[in-house]
C-alpha cells in the first residue's frame, strides 16, 4: 500500500500501546458519529443522507495511516450489527464502509493532496476522488447487501444506492475538511479575528436554523454567509460553517421540518443533497481559491521586494564606483597642483631655513647662486654675476684665505668627494657680521679633471649665539646649585639637575638643602619662569635669599611669604617654589607651597600620595593678599619624599596629570638605594629630548638604631644642637626610657662641648661621636685628634668645665678619659635600667 | 625667630619674669645671658627666670645661671629659678648642687608670690 504508512515489522510495547489507543480512538469516534448519523436516517435505519463516520474514517487513514483499519472495521460492524438482518450482512456492510475510506485516502495521497486544502487541486481531489469516486464502493457494497439480505426489495436498490452514495460522499465533504482543520497548527488569530469568526459561525448557524424552520424556501440565504466566512477565514472558517449548515439541513430533513415538510422522499433527498453539495463545494472551492490567490499575491509582493532590494544594491555599487572615480580624479588634480607648488616652495624653504645653494662650473669658472645665497650675503637676488674669486671675496679675509687653500687642495685630489664642512664669517655691506656654515661636493671628469662643485650655505649666526648663551647659563646654573648635600644622620638625600637639551632652553630650576640651627632640615625646590641667563641668575638670587630667610624664620609659610615679598619688589619673573622643614627626630614635615607641583610621599610599603595642601599662588603672579598657608605631614621611617620641578612630569601633548600619575606609579616601585631611585625616575620619565630643565630632590628617613651611631663633626659649637637631635632620635629608637635618654644626652653634650672647647683651640678640627647599644648598656665614645689644652683661663669656661665633669660622672655609670698626644678619648657607659634596678647594677 | 633659644620677659612692678624657651648650650649661652640681663629693668627687685619651657640645659646653662646670680646679687637684687619637677633640666640642677646657691622653685606662681625682699635673702 504505497503512500500510506505500512506495518512495521516489529512493534515495541509502547508502540503497540500507541497503536491500540489509536484504534480505540478511531473506532470510538466512528461509532459515536455513526450513532449521531443514524438519527438522520431517511430509509430504513441505516441509509442516511449525511454519514459523518466516513469523513472520520478518511481523516483517520490520512492522519494515522491505513493500519488503523481494524478500528474502523470493528466500529462499522458494531454499528451495522443491530440494524442488519444478520451478522453476515453487517460484516459485508462494514467491509464496504472500511474499504471506501481506505481507497479514498490512498487516492488522495497518490495525487499529492494537502491536508490544508489550500489549493484548488486539493478541493477538486477531495470532492471527486475522496468523496464521489471512493464512496461508490461503500454505496454499492451497502445497498447490494441490503437487497441480498432481503432488507429491501431489488426495486428499491437504485434509490438506496443513491442515498447511500450521497450520504457517504457528503460525510466526507462536510466532516473531513472540518476534522483536517483540527489537525492543523493552532490558529494565531487576534482576539478581534477570533470574535469575528465566532460571530460568523453563529450567523451561519442562526440563519440555517431559521430557514429550516420556515415553510418558505429560503435555504439559499445560507450561501452568502458561508461565502463570507470562507473569504475571511478560508478553510479554518469554511469547514466548520459547512459542517454546521449541512448538519442543520440534514437534521431538518430527517425530522421533516420547514422545506422538508412536503414532497416525496426522493424530492426531499434531492433537495437536501443539492443543498449539502452546494454548501460543501462552494465553501471548499471558495476557501481554496482565496488561499491560493492570497499566496500568489504574497509571492508577487516578495518578488517585488526582492527586485527592489537588488536594484538598491546595484545602485549603491554604482555610486561607490562613481565616488572612487571622482576621488581618483581629485587626487590626480592634487598631485598636479603639488608638483607646481614644489618649485616655489623650495625657494621659500631656503628663505625660511636661511639656507642657500650654489653651483660652480669649474672649466668656465661660472658660479650661480640661489636667491637665498644673495640674501644671506646682504644682496638682492641675482644682483650680479659671479666667478669663484668674486664669491670668495664676500668672505672675511682671514677665512677667505683658508677657503681658497681648502678648495685648491680639493681640486688637486682628482676624484669625487665631499669637502669638510667649514664655518666662516662674512661682513655684509651694512656692516653686519654673520656666521655661515658651508658644505660642498666636488665632481670630476673621467680624466680626473675637476668639473663641477655644488654646495649649500647656512646662516648659523643665531644658533651660534644661542649655543653660547646656553653654555653660559648652564655653567652659571650648575655653579648656583649646591655642590654637595649635607650629611644628616638618619636622613638620606639625593638630588639631580638635568638641563634642557635644546639650544637656549636652560631654565631657572633650583633646589637646596639647609641644616637649620634647631636641628631640622630645610628643603627647597623652585622654578623661575623663563629660560636662559636671566632665569638662571634670578634663581641664584632667590636661592640665597631663601637660605637667609630659612635661618631666621622657623615657619615655612613665613619663609615663603618673605620670598614672595622679595619677588614682588625685585624680580620681574613668575616663580613657583615649595619650602619644607623636616624634623628628623620626630619625622614631622611642615611646608608651604607657592604654585609648585606637589611633593610626592612614598611610604615604606610603596604607597604613594601627593602632598597637595599648603598651596598658594605662584610668586609674582598676582598680588597675594592672603597669608601663605602651612601644612604638616608625617614621614615615617623608610618613607621617601620626592620634590621635583614640572620638567619631570610635563610632556608636550600630554597633560601634567598624566605625568603625575606616571611618576606615582614609577616611584611606588622604589628601591633600597635613593640614588638609584633618582636615576630610575629620570630614565623612565624623561624621553630623548629634555624640553624643560628638571630638578629632582629626594629625601628618605632611615632608622638610626639599626646600627651604632657614628658621627664625625667639625669642632664648632653650632654642631651641638643638630647632634642632640640625632642622639635623641637614636635613643628613642633603641627604646631608652626618657629619663635615661635625658641623662645620656646631657653627658654626651658635655663630652662634646669639652672636645670643642679644648681640643683645637682656634684651629679647625673634627671630633667623633660614637653610640653603641651593647647588652642593655649604652656606650658613648667621644674622640678628638687634638691635644687637650687647658682653657684660656676664662672663669666662664673653667666653671662650665667643672660642672660638666661633675654632670658626666653623676649621669653615667662610668666615665673614662684617656688623653694622649694623638688626642683624647672619653668613654662613658650607662645602663638602660632605671630607678632601683639601676642602683643595684651600679652597686655591683 | 629660628634660634636655638628665645627669651621673653614681663615686668610686674619690681618683679621681672623672664621665660626662656628652647635649648641652652655653649653655642648660645652668652646670647641668652645678654638677653636676660637686657630684660631686667633698673627698678627690679626680684628676677624670676622661668625654665619651664627650656628643653635642654647643660653645664654651659648652669654656668650662665651662676654668673647671672652673681651679677644680680651684686646689684642687690634677688634671683629665683623655676624648674618643674618633671623637667629634663631639673636633674642637672640637682646633681650639681645648684639649689644650694640659687633659689629653685618648681612653679612660676610660687616664685612670683614670694614677698621676701631680695636683700634679706639669708642664703647668700
Amino acid at each position: 500500500m504505497k503512500g500510506l504508512r505500512g506495518h512495521p515489522k516489529q512493534m515495541s510495547r509502547s508502540t503497540l500501546l500507541r497503536y491500540t489507543s489509536k484504534i480505540v480512538l478511531v473506532g470510538g469516534a466512528y461509532y459515536v458519529a455513526a450513532i449521531l448519523g443514524l438519527r438522520l436516517a431517511l430509509i430504513e435505519r441505516n441509509v442516511t443522507p449525511l454519514w459523518p463516520p466516513t469523513g472520520i474514517a478518511v481523516v483517520a487513514f490520512l492522519i494515522f495511516g491505513w493500519r488503523v483499519w481494524p478500528g474502523v472495521a470493528l466500529a462499522a460492524f458494531a454499528v451495522n450489527m443491530p440494524i442488519s438482518t444478520n451478522g453476515l450482512a453487517a460484516a459485508a456492510t462494514a467491509t464496504g464502509n472500511t474499504l471506501a475510506p481506505i481507497v479514498a485516502a490512498l487516492l488522495l495521497v497518490r495525487v499529492g493532496f494537502r491536508k490544508e486544502i489550500d489549493r484548488l487541486q486539493d478541493a477538486l481531489a477531495i470532492v471527486f476522488l475522496g468523496a464521489l469516486l471512493s464512496m461508490l464502493i461503500s454505496a454499492s457494497v451497502g445497498a447490494g447487501t441490503l437487497v441480498l439480505s432481503g432488507a429491501i426489495p431489488a426495486s428499491k436498490f437504485p434509490a438506496a444506492w443513491a442515498v447511500w452514495w450521497t450520504g457517504d460522499a457528503m460525510g466526507v465533504l462536510v466532516v473531513a475538511p472540518f476534522l483536517l482543520g483540527l489537525f492543523q497548527r493552532p490558529w494565531s488569530g487576534s482576539l478581534r479575528e477570533r470574535t469575528e469568526a465566532g460571530v460568523l459561525l453563529l450567523l451561519v448557524a442562526t440563519v440555517s436554523v431559521l430557514v429550516m424552520n420556515t415553510d418558505l424556501r429560503l435555504m439559499f440565504l445560507v450561501i452568502p454567509f458561508l461565502g463570507w466566512t470562507a473569504w475571511r477565514f478560508q478553510q479554518r472558517g469554511a469547514a466548520p460553517a459547512a459542517l454546521l449548515a449541512a448538519g442543520i439541513a440534514s437534521w431538518a430533513a430527517a425530522h421533516g421540518l420547514g422545506p422538508f415538510q412536503q414532497g416525496t422522499l426522493l424530492e426531499k433527498m434531492i433537495t437536501l443533497q443539492a443543498f449539502n453539495a452546494t454548501v460543501a463545494f462552494s465553501s471548499l472551492f471558495f476557501a481554496a481559491l482565496v488561499t491560493e490567490r492570497t499566496r500568489a499575491r504574497e509571492a508577487l509582493e516578495r518578488a517585488a521586494a526582492e527586485l527592489e532590494d537588488r536594484v538598491g544594491r546595484r545602485t549603491a555599487d554604482l555610486s561607490t564606483a562613481n565616488a572612487r572615480l571622482k576621488h581618483e580624479i581629485a587626487e590626480r588634480h592634487d598631485a598636479d597642483r603639488k608638483l607646481r607648488q614644489r618649485e616655489g616652495q623650495l625657494a621659500e624653504v631656503q628663505q625660511q631655513a636661511q639656507v642657500g645653494n650654489w653651483e660652480w662650473v669649474i672649466p668656465e669658472d661660472r658660479v650661480s647662486w640661489s636667491d637665498e645665497m644673495y640674501r644671506i650675503h646682504g644682496h638682492l637676488p641675482k644682483a650680479f654675476p659671479l666667478t669663484f674669486e668674486k664669491a670668495v671675496e664676500q668672505v672675511e679675509e682671514e677665512d677667505a684665505a683658508r677657503i681658497r687653500a681648502n678648495v685648491q687642495a680639493a681640486l688637486g685630489r682628482g676624484r669625487d668627494h665631499d669637502l669638510p664642512p667649514s664655518e666662516y664669517r662674512i661682513v655684509r655691506a651694512d656692516g653686519a657680521e654673520r656666521v655661515l656654515l658651508g658644505k660642498a661636493r666636488l665632481s670630476v671628469g673621467s680624466d680626473g679633471q675637476p668639473l663641477r662643485m655644488i654646495g649649500t650655505v647656512k646662516d648659523i649666526t643665531e644658533s651660534k649665539k644661542a649655543e653660547r648663551e646656553h653654555r653660559i647659563a648652564e655653567t652659571l646654573q650648575r655653579s648656583l646649585l649646591p655642590d654637595r648635600l649635607p650629611e644628616i644622620p638618619g636622613v638620606m638625600l639625593a638630588a639631580r639637575y638635568l638641563p634642557a637639551t635644546s639650544d637656549i632652553e636652560v631654565g631657572g630650576d633650583w633646589y637646596d638643602v639647609v641644616q637649620l640651627p634647631n636641628g631640622t632640615v630645610g628643603l627647597a625646590i623652585g622654578d623661575v619662569a623663563g629660560h636662559g641667563l636671566r632665569a638662571a641668575s634670578t634663581m641664584g638670587q632667590l636661592r640665597m635669599a631663601l637660605r637667609a630667610y630659612a635661618l631666621e624664620e622657623e615657619s615655612p609659610s613665613q619663609v615663603v611669604s618673605r620670598v614672595r615679598h622679595l619677588v614682588r619688589l625685585l624680580v620681574p619673573d613668575i616663580v613657583t617654589m615649595i619650602y619644607l622643614t623636616f624634623d628628623p627626630e620626630s619625622g614631622t614635615l611642615r611646608f608651604a607651597n607657592a604654585g609648585h607641583p606637589p611633593p610626592l610621599l612614598v611610604g615604606w610599603k610603596g604607597e604613594t600620595s601627593y602632598l597637595e595642601g599648603g598651596l598658594g599662588p605662584p610668586l609674582g603672579a598676582t598680588t597675594h593678599l592672603g597669608q601663605d598657608i602651612e601644612v604638616a605631614a608625617h614621614v615615617d621611617a623608610g618613607s621617601t619624599l620626592l620634590l621635583f620641578t614640572d620638567g619631570l612630569v610635563e610632556r608636550r601633548g600630554t597633560s601634567i596629570r598624566d605625568g603625575l600619575t606616571r611618576l606615582k606609579t614609577l616611584a611606588a616601585d622604589r628601591g633600597e638605594d635613593l640614588e638609584a631611585l633618582c636615576d630610575h625616575l629620570l630614565g623612565s620619565m624623561v624621553t630623548s629630548q629634555v624640553s624643560d630643565d628638571i630638578a629632582l630632590l629626594a629625601l628618605r628617613q632611615v632608622p638610626l638604631a639599626a646600627e651604632p651611631l657614628l658621627l664625625r663633626l667639625p669642632a664648632e659649637p653650632h654642631v651641638l644642637a643638630p647632634l642632640r637631635h640625632t642622639v635623641r632620635r637614636w635613643l628613642r629608637e633603641i627604646d631608652a626610657d626618657p629619663r635615661v635618654a635625658d641623662d645620656v644626652l646631657i653627658a654626651c653634650g658635655e663630652a662634646c662641648a669639652n672636645a670643642i672647647q679644648h681640643a683645637y683651640g682656634a684651629k679647625d678640627g673634627l671630633f667623633e661621636v660614637n653610640l653603641v647599644l651593647s647588652d642593655g648598656t649604652v656606650e658613648v665614645t667621644i674622640r678628638d685628634l687634638g691635644s687637650w689644652r687647658p682653657s684660656s683661663g676664662s672663669g666662664r669656661a673653667e666653671r662650665r668645665g667643672g660642672l660638666g665633669q661633675r654632670l658626666m660622672r653623676e649621669l653615667m655609670d662610668s666615665v673614662d678619659v684617656n688623653s694622649g698626644p694623638g688626642g683624647t678619648v672619653v668613654r662613658m657607659r650607662r645602663s638602660l635600667q632605671v630607678g632601683a634596678d639601676r642602683e643595684r647594677t651600679r652597686a655591683r | 625667630m629660628n634660634e636655638l633659644a628665645r627669651v621673653e620677659s614681663e615686668q610686674h612692678g619690681s618683679l621681672c619674669l623672664v621665660r626662656v624657651y628652647g635649648e641652652i648650650d655653649m653655642s648660645n649661652d652668652r646670647e641668652v645671658l645678654t638677653a636676660i640681663e637686657g630684660a631686667v629693668a633698673r627698678k627690679t627687685v626680684r628676677l624670676v627666670v622661668d625654665l619651664t619651657h627650656t628643653t635642654y640645659l647643660d653645664s654651659a646653662g648652669l654656668a650662665l645661671l651662676l654668673r647671672l646670680a652673681e651679677r644680680i646679687q651684686a646689684r642687690q637684687q634677688r634671683l629665683s629659678v623655676v624648674v618643674p619637677v618633671d623637667s629634663p633640666v631639673r636633674r642637672a640642677f640637682e646633681l650639681t648642687g645648684l639649689p644650694s646657691v640659687i633659689d629653685l622653685e618648681s612653679r612660676s606662681e610660687d616664685a612670683m608670690n614670694q614677698t621676701r625682699p631680695g636683700y634679706s635673702n639669708d642664703q647668700v
